[in-house]
């Protein structure tokens, strides 16, 4: 008896980590455990850190459980027990040991996710195709850039906010810049083991690439991050196709948009003729020049303006854009603010009192989506 | 039923008063610690406060972002009423002293007059806050600016005035008799609380209307 | 069955309404903040209930969107401020006077005073439903601007002001201990001495003071947004969205360490009370939860790695260390089982799930440190999985454990045993079916908060499991609820001392008398009761 009881110990030490290795090994067989399959550059970099995380983690539990299972087998009190067992209060020892080993495994965790994290953060300054994917309340919608950064069509093109789909080359980097006009969303596509918030406010970015192996495949994707009582249904798909694919698919989508019909100037927007609730004082203050800017389909349709210097002036600016906030905001040369325009929802029209400015070139955007850009030239 | 050995505390343990009541008595601590948790609702107030002001591109906000308004938001330019509604209050912190010193040593008519002044004190930064609330000319919901503002001096106000209050109950104990050199814990608790609103006020005020802006 | 006696038993007292209403005796209000706190598990847990009958099956109609996201936002709410919060408040409240050797706690009417706001706390919280926009939907979390005024109704003031004042009964609650535990010891009970309970339950007290006034700081300043025309969270006009949840998450992060280091307090006196040995490493347990408490303080941010706005790295290393220090209590906990001799009462079941359970929720953990990683987690299933394994594995146990055990000293009777293992049995199963598969569906790919999932998505089997689970947790509760009826009414008694414990509320009645103690044993080690009954056993005292 005695014998067996010094030899169960030493047995279990040397046996519990054995199958806990063992356990872990069958473990990792068994798929619903595991993340599904990456299809992206960075979701294998995400895949092969969680492998590592998940060996380490299963081989953790299945020692400590171990050791708890066989507390509670060996160590049940028996009729015999009327003494008390020794009352052994703490060994330094073990208690370095326990504190060391614990800390060596989570430094390498630590290491190794760092490293992973900077593969998978990692943003190049030349990507394959620039998008801009913008969440609202309960659609996505996804603005394909052009090289000067402005967008060349928006796959929401018939603007009834059905979800967009995006439709990206393979092997390539994609870049996605995040907007949102309303609350905070999140851009996430399970197969890319990724997800990244939009934040109203804030321009997220990251880079995808799908792998070339994954070509012709439907990812689907949805908002991770609680928005209303739309939230579940915040649907959207990835599409990869090849890129020879790509650049037909994109050319028909630039010239659909080249084809559609210029914005209709201020006054009559979509859905009659009235200025619901946009306030249009046209008179007031300084008289005359008007400046037009219309907003449509996350963009200003005419991006050179022009008004007088050294007096100030008024913009007549339309938003075309049903249920979406827009502005004017004039920066001056050095960057600094020269006129902020209230944020209004179109469809809408209202009127901005700009003070005088000197003569020069005056970049503008909207602040909600600063995507959209135009210049204004003072003369 | 007891068991065998002797188990019974003495009571005439001649050292038992002393164990008891060393060190500082249960509601000083018990304010100290009130004061902890104080400082670290300001601090989440004051880091609010330095988000808003590292995230704008000027600060405070300019005419062109915010309007006309933007205008009355450069309190450097006339820290003058401020500055003295702070000397008030640091004259008020070493009137309170005064008053707590007077106690330790039995001089009851001395703290009466030392609390009735640092009342009378703090009541006048509470008519001043509010006289200066009036002169602003920017309100609660003037952008970034006017919230911070408000919502920081705001509750430090509210701090002041549950102060005043605590004066006042202690002016009025004071008055009637209560307190001794041995007992006096309500003065100290008050005191240690008036010299916590009024670093938080010194702090304010570097930071509203001394710190320089970008 | 060996007692320590040292009174005469003080004859049972019958209290009425007027007596409970007012008291300010710790054991009372003890008692009333364990009742309060058990009503608002019991509605959290309804709420639970609505929230899995409408994920039973996919595509179902039976819950509309705006009432489930209410559901989910008030069961969480319930659950963390209105019952895991205080319920771990009111057993330090009733244990820790009596493990020190005081009479009551330093200030007893604002001890009153904490408690009483709670019950108003969660009428003004429920009362939400009542509004026409019904009760708040942002998620436990209220992040803006989803919860500015443009978006959400009365019933999230409501809401603030709730969570406003359960934070000030907090504060005051934790004030009340640290005086307490700091200048109420009896004679000889040295800090080292103090149970490993007080301990869990003063660095408890010290996130509360040093937390807390944070998220109300939080809370007032998106009351202003709201109400008032503020900014402080308003993107459109120079506010921050990101600030808030910095705000939000400091203190909520510290906020789990108050939902689970006294439920670790529990487990550190009944591990050691029922395999007859003392707790094995007692410094270390102390300095480890010192070190929780304060690590705790520096990883709020790992709620944030998909905002894009916080410094990674920094995050990521904290929240990995902090598993070292939970890592020493897991083995020292189970170096205590070793070489004892184990008596499987509930008390004991309770404590070895909690044991296994809250090893799960830390394994999960370390996954989500890993920030990669937490990019396809974060948000989803997993972490509603992970979440339940630490809060219901290891805090809910940990509860039950604790009324189990402590249920004789409060009441004077001994709660069955059998119906107790019938509980512990159906509420381990119902558990583990619940929330298990729930890591499944994390890593395929379900968010969390939705209302509703497609048919097509693949979620349907693990989700109807699920809902199983819940139900049979739910059912777990009554023969809980049947065994405190019986026991109440007519149970056995149980006299000053029925587990031959180790520490000072085991050395007088049960329950004990309004004052406490008739006399105090000798304080010579951590274990006092222990040294007395077995005439001080040589090997007492700290560390080998």
């Amino acid at each position: 008896m005695p014998t067996t009881r010094k030899k169960l110990p030493r047995l279990a030490a040397i046996a519990l980590p054995l199958i806990a290795l063992l356990v872990a090994g069958c473990a990792s067989q068994i798929p619903a455990l595991y993340p599904p399959q990456d299809v992206t550059s960075q979701a294998a970099t995400t895949r092969s850190l969680y492998d590592i995380v998940f060996l380490i983690g299963a081989i953790v539990f299945f020692f400590v459980e171990g050791l708890i299972v066989f507390a509670v087998l060996r160590y049940r009190r028996k009729p015999t027990d009327t003494e008390l067992p020794p009352q052994i209060h703490g060994n330094n020892r073990i208690e370095v040991i326990w504190t060391v080993i614990p800390t060596a495994i989570v430094l390498f965790l630590f290491i190794i996710s760092w490293q992973a994290l900077n593969s998978v953060d990692a943003v190049t300054a030349d990507p394959a195709v620039r998008v801009a994917a913008v969440a609202k309340r309960f659609s996505w919608n996804f603005l394909y850039l052009g090289s000067n950064g402005r967008p060349l069509f928006t796959t929401d093109a018939a603007g009834d906010g059905n979800f967009g789909e995006l439709v990206v080359p393979v092997g390539v980097p994609i870049q996605v810049e995040l907007y949102s006009p309303d609350v905070i969303h999140a851009f996430y596509v399970p197969k890319f083991l990724f997800k990244r918030d939009v934040v109203p406010g804030r321009t997220n970015e990251f880079d995808f690439t799908v792998d070339a192996q994954d070509v012709n495949q439907t990812f689907r994707g949805q908002c991770a991050e609680l928005c209303g009582v739309g939230h579940a249904g915040m649907t959207f798909d990835v599409k990869a196709v090849s890129m020879a694919d790509y650049q037909t698919w994109l050319q028909q989508q630039i010239s659909q948009a080249l084809a559609s019909p210029p914005a209709a100037p201020s006054g009559s927007p979509a859905g009659g003729g009235g200025t619901p609730g946009g306030p249009s004082p046209s008179a007031g203050g300084a008289a005359g020049t008007s400046v037009q800017i219309t907003a449509q389909n996350i963009a200003f349709t005419t991006t050179n303006v022009t008004a007088p210097a050294g007096q100030p002036f008024q913009i007549q600016f339309a938003n075309n854009d049903p249920g979406t906030p827009h502005n004017v905001e004039i920066k001056n040369p050095d960057g600094s603010v020269a006129f902020k325009g209230a944020i209004v929802t179109g469809p809408t029209t209202t009127t901005y009192d700009v003070p005088a400015l000197p003569a020069g070139t005056y970049p503008f955007q909207c602040t909600v989506h600063p995507t959209m850009t135009g210049t204004l030239t003072v003369k | 039923m007891t068991s065998g050995t002797a188990i019974v505390v003495s009571h005439d343990d001649p050292h038992a008063l002393e164990h008891g009541n060393r060190g500082i008595s249960n509601p000083i601590l018990g304010m100290i610690l009130f004061i902890c948790s104080e400082v670290m609702f300001f601090a989440g107030l004051f880091a609010a406060y330095f988000n808003v002001r590292a995230n704008a591109p000027v600060w405070p906000p300019s005419v062109a972002e915010v309007g006309p308004i933007a205008e009355k938001f450069n309190l450097h330019a006339e820290p003058w009423f401020a500055a003295t509604l702070t000397v008030v209050l640091v004259i008020s912190s070493f009137t309170c002293q005064f008053g707590v010193w007077a106690i330790r040593r039995d001089d009851r008519k001395g703290l009466v007059r030392a609390i009735g002044v640092t009342l009378v004190l703090g009541i006048a930064f509470l008519i001043g806050q509010a006289y200066d609330y009036s002169q602003l000319g920017f309100g609660l919901g003037d952008g970034t600016f006017g919230t911070t503002f408000y919502t920081l001096t705001g509750f430090h106000g509210a701090h002041v005035l549950a102060g005043t209050i605590m004066l006042s109950v202690v002016l009025y104990r004071a008055m009637s008799g209560q307190f001794s050199a041995r007992h006096h814990d309500a003065v100290e608790a008050t005191s240690i609380y008036w010299h916590f609103v009024d670093v938080v006020w010194v702090a304010l005020f570097s930071l509203l209307y001394v710190l320089p802006t970008h | 069955m060996a007692t320590t006696a040292l009174t005469p038993a003080a004859t049972a007292y019958r209290s009425g309404l007027y007596d409970w209403v007012t008291t300010t005796d710790h054991k009372k209000i003890g008692i009333l903040y364990v009742i309060n706190s058990f009503l608002f598990f019991l509605i959290g847990g309804l709420f639970a209930l609505g929230v899995r009958s409408q994920l039973v099956v996919p595509d179902n109609k039976l819950i509309s969107p705006e009432l489930y996201n209410q559901l989910f936002t008030m069961h969480a709410s319930i659950m963390i401020f209105l019952f895991i919060i205080p319920m771990l408040a009111g057993f330090g409240n009733y244990i820790v006077p009596l493990m020190i050797g005081a009479p009551d706690m330093a200030f007893p009417r604002i001890n009153a005073l904490s408690f009483w706001m709670l019950p108003l706390a969660g009428i003004i919280m429920l009362s939400g439903f009542l509004t026409p926009g019904g009760a708040a939907a942002e998620g436990w979390t209220s992040y803006s601007p989803l919860a500015q005024r443009a978006y959400s109704g009365m019933g999230t003031d409501l809401w603030i002001v709730a969570v406003a004042l359960i934070g000030t009964s907090s504060i005051l609650g934790s004030v009340n201990f640290l005086v307490t535990i700091f200048k109420m010891r009896a004679p000889g009970m040295t800090m080292f001495r103090m149970p490993i309970m007080v301990w869990t339950v003063l660095v408890t007290s010290v996130l509360v003071l040093m937390a807390t006034p944070v998220l109300t700081s939080g809370l007032i300043m998106l009351f202003i947004d709201r109400n008032y025309g503020g900014h402080f969270f308003d993107p459109a006009t120079g506010g921050n969205a990101i600030l808030w949840q910095n705000i939000f998450w400091f203190y909520s992060h510290p906020a789990v360490y108050i939902m689970i280091l006294p439920a670790m307090g529990m487990i550190s006196e009944i591990l050691p009370v029922f395999s007859r040995k003392p707790l094995f490493g007692y410094k270390a347990f102390v300095f480890a939860t010192a070190g929780i408490g304060a690590l705790g303080f520096s990883v709020w941010a790992h709620h944030m790695f998909t905002t894009g706005a916080v410094y990674l790295p920094f995050f990521s290393f904290m929240t990995f260390l902090i598993a070292v220090p939970t890592g020493v209590k897991m083995f020292n906990w189970i170096a205590t089982l070793y070489r004892g001799q184990l008596t499987f009462s509930t008390p004991l079941l309770f404590a070895l799930g909690f044991l296994s359970m809250f090893l799960i929720g830390g394994i999960d953990g370390a996954f989500s440190a890993a920030v990669p990683v937490d990019f396809a987690l974060h948000d989803t299933y997993w972490v509603v999985a992970h979440l339940h394994y630490v809060l219901f594995g290891g805090s809910v146990f940990g509860v039950m454990a604790g009324t189990y055990y402590w249920f004789p000293k409060m009441s004077g009777r001994k709660l069955n045993e059998t119906l107790g293992k019938i509980q512990f049995v159906l509420m381990f199963i119902g558990f583990n079916m619940t929330f298990f598969p729930m890591h499944l569906l994390g890593l395929d790919g379900m968010p969390r908060r939705i209302a509703v999932y497609a048919s097509t998505a693949g979620w349907s089997q693990l989700n109807l499991v699920a809902t199983i689970g819940s139900i049979i947790i739910a059912t777990s509760m009554l023969p809980f609820l049947w065994n405190v009826f019986i026991t109440l009414r007519n149970g056995e008694p149980a006299g000053d001392d029925p587990w031959e414990g180790n520490t000072l509320e085991w050395a007088t009645t049960s329950p004990p008398p309004p004052y406490n103690f008739d006399h105090l044993p000798p304080i010579r080690s951590e274990r006092p009761v222990f040294d007395v009954r077995h005439g001080r056993v040589a090997d007492h005292g700290s560390q080998a």
